[in-house]
């Protein structure tokens, strides 16, 4: 059903768990229907993306395109963090069954949010110092 | 070598030595074909009919005769459902299931409705019981069968089957009920039950995968499902697979001889797989009746933890469990029986199905729970679910 090379990242994900310090987190789905992926990001001074790390609850491909997700987005600035799509991420994990693609766009929402949240909470600082 | 543990034998049984000894001279010393006239094919014959006796003893049917074998299970409730249907279509076309039966009802139940026929799914209870209100009142004047399964596969929960027999027939309803989970666990009694149709499956009680057959009391009419040849008293063509049926009549024997004593050695490792799992893991939640469910079957559900993850993680430590059945997993489908007993959407996403076999052992409890809590601990720490925002 899964490749090798999926098990072998659901079993060792090297982005699995929080993230101190995130100025910036997304979560997609719900669990009153489905899988949930949160995405925590921190970004630095000049706006690259240092660090990412997941959270989820969901099948093997929710974790493995969470953890593909986080990879991609470290050393990007928040415009190219906005273009990677869940074509991207589905290209990364190679052959996974129809029914499991969901997972990429779940990967593709909470990468929006978490920028989202990161430009909402930036807006609410300038507001404050404006203040 | 990592140490092997098979929890999944409400999916498949190992075939025990004493059926597979039963089979083995079928395949190239007793061969002919049942139905042939000569000395070969007679010797072949009383090995089926004694299997055909073996199963009709072992649920009290009356008749030899009303054992129709069949490809398995799916088979025979495609059948009876279809069949019955069919052949009673002049006195009504409304039949009455329930939301938690096997695939292999419901899908047939799908097909009639696509030919204009009309079905009742009865809901069910938080533990998984069919509500006899609820029957009552679907209940029509051009209802001709009741279908309601006796064990619940992903459960485990026991039914009320002589009670709902006995509504149907004041009502001059047809009763079948899929009871290939309850063989070997719970008594079955067609005739003090008063059951008109019943379907059993060998794979599940240590005999061989593909045969199954179709209890069909004398004076039930039924369209045949497969046609082509005159075997089955003309109601199921086809050759009789001789060896496996020979294993399936040794099976039913054996699960009824050994019934109390498999069920005294079950209900023990099941108390005490529950109660490491209680002293070593956290909020967990066991689904299905409390009292009403047979020993084999243990449902439980690991908050904030997904089935299917806990599932892979485990094979990996050499434990098999299972995802709502076997006949599901490989779709992203969760389970429509924990739905239909009304458990939140998470707590059904959790869930697995741990299935006890004879052979199991202490030591391999103890190594599968302790499997288990490390899987789910890992999954835990990386959960996006929380304990606060559970329900």
């Amino acid at each position: 059903m899964y490749s090798n090379r999926i098990l072998e990242r659901f079993s060792n994900p090297r982005f699995a768990g929080g993230l101190r310090g995130a100025n910036g987190s997304g979560k997609a789905g719900n669990e009153d229907s489905g899988d949930v992926v949160k995405i925590y990001m921190l970004i630095d001074d000049g706006g690259i993306i240092s660090s990412s790390k997941f959270k989820a609850f969901g099948g093997v491909c929710t974790i493995v395109a969470s953890d593909i997700a986080c990879e991609m987005l470290i050393g990007k600035t928040l415009e190219e963090a906005l273009s990677i799509s869940n074509l991207d991420i589905l290209d990364e994990m190679g052959d996974i069954p129809q029914d499991r693609q969901y997972c990429a766009l779940l990967a593709e929402d909470a990468i929006k949010n978490a920028i989202e949240d990161y430009y909402k909470r930036k807006e609410k600082e300038a507001k404050k110092s404006i203040e | 070598m990592i140490k092997k543990v098979y929890l999944d034998n409400a999916s498949t049984t190992f075939v025990s030595s004493e059926v597979l000894a039963e089979m083995l001279p079928c395949f190239n010393s007793i061969y002919g074909n049942s139905n042939s006239v000569h000395s070969f094919g007679r010797e072949a014959n009383a090995i089926v009919d004694r299997a055909r006796d073996r199963i009709a003893s072992a649920i009290n049917a009356n008749k030899s005769n009303e054992i129709y074998f069949t490809s398995g299970g799916t088979e025979a409730d495609n059948w009876a459902i279809r069949g019955i249907a069919h052949a009673y279509s002049n006195k009504g076309k409304h039949i009455i299931t329930s939301a938690i039966e096997h695939h292999a009802v419901l899908d047939s139940c799908k097909k009639l409705e696509e030919e204009g026929y009309e079905v009742t799914y009865l809901p069910v209870d938080r533990n998984g019981l069919v509500s006899m209100v609820e029957l009552l009142h679907s209940i029509r004047k051009d209802t001709t069968l009741i279908s309601i399964i006796a064990v619940n596969n992903e459960v485990g929960t026991i039914q009320n089957i002589k009670a709902i027999a006995k509504i149907a027939h004041d009502y001059g309803i047809i009763f079948h009920t899929d009871a290939v989970q309850a063989i070997g666990n719970v008594k079955i009694d067609v005739q003090d039950m008063e059951i008109d149709a019943l379907t059993m499956s060998a794979h599940k009680i240590y005999g061989p995968k593909g045969v199954g057959c179709l209890y069909l009391k004398n004076g039930i009419r039924i369209e045949p499902l497969i046609v082509g040849g005159s075997q089955e008293r003309e109601k199921r063509g086809g050759t009789v697979n001789v060896p496996l049926v020979a294993g399936f009549g040794k099976a039913c024997e054996v699960a009824v001889r050994d019934m109390l004593i498999n069920q005294q050695k079950l209900r023990n490792i099941r108390e005490y797989f529950v109660r490491n799992l209680n002293e070593k893991i956290e909020y967990i939640t066991i689904n299905g009746h409390p009292q009403q469910k047979i020993n084999g079957i243990l449902n439980v559900s690991f908050d904030m933890v997904d089935n299917e993850s806990l599932l892979m993680l485990l094979d990996m430590d050499g434990v098999a469990v299972s995802i709502a059945s076997a006949c599901t997993s490989g779709s992203n489908e969760q389970s429509h029986v924990l739905k239909a007993m009304g458990l939140e959407n998470s707590v059904v996403q959790s869930s697995l199905r741990i299935s006890f076999g004879k052979n199991i052992s202490r030591s391999d409890v103890d190594y599968a729970v302790d499997v288990i809590s490390k899987a789910v601990a890992k999954l835990r720490s990386i959960s996006a679910l929380t304990k606060a925002g559970r329900k």
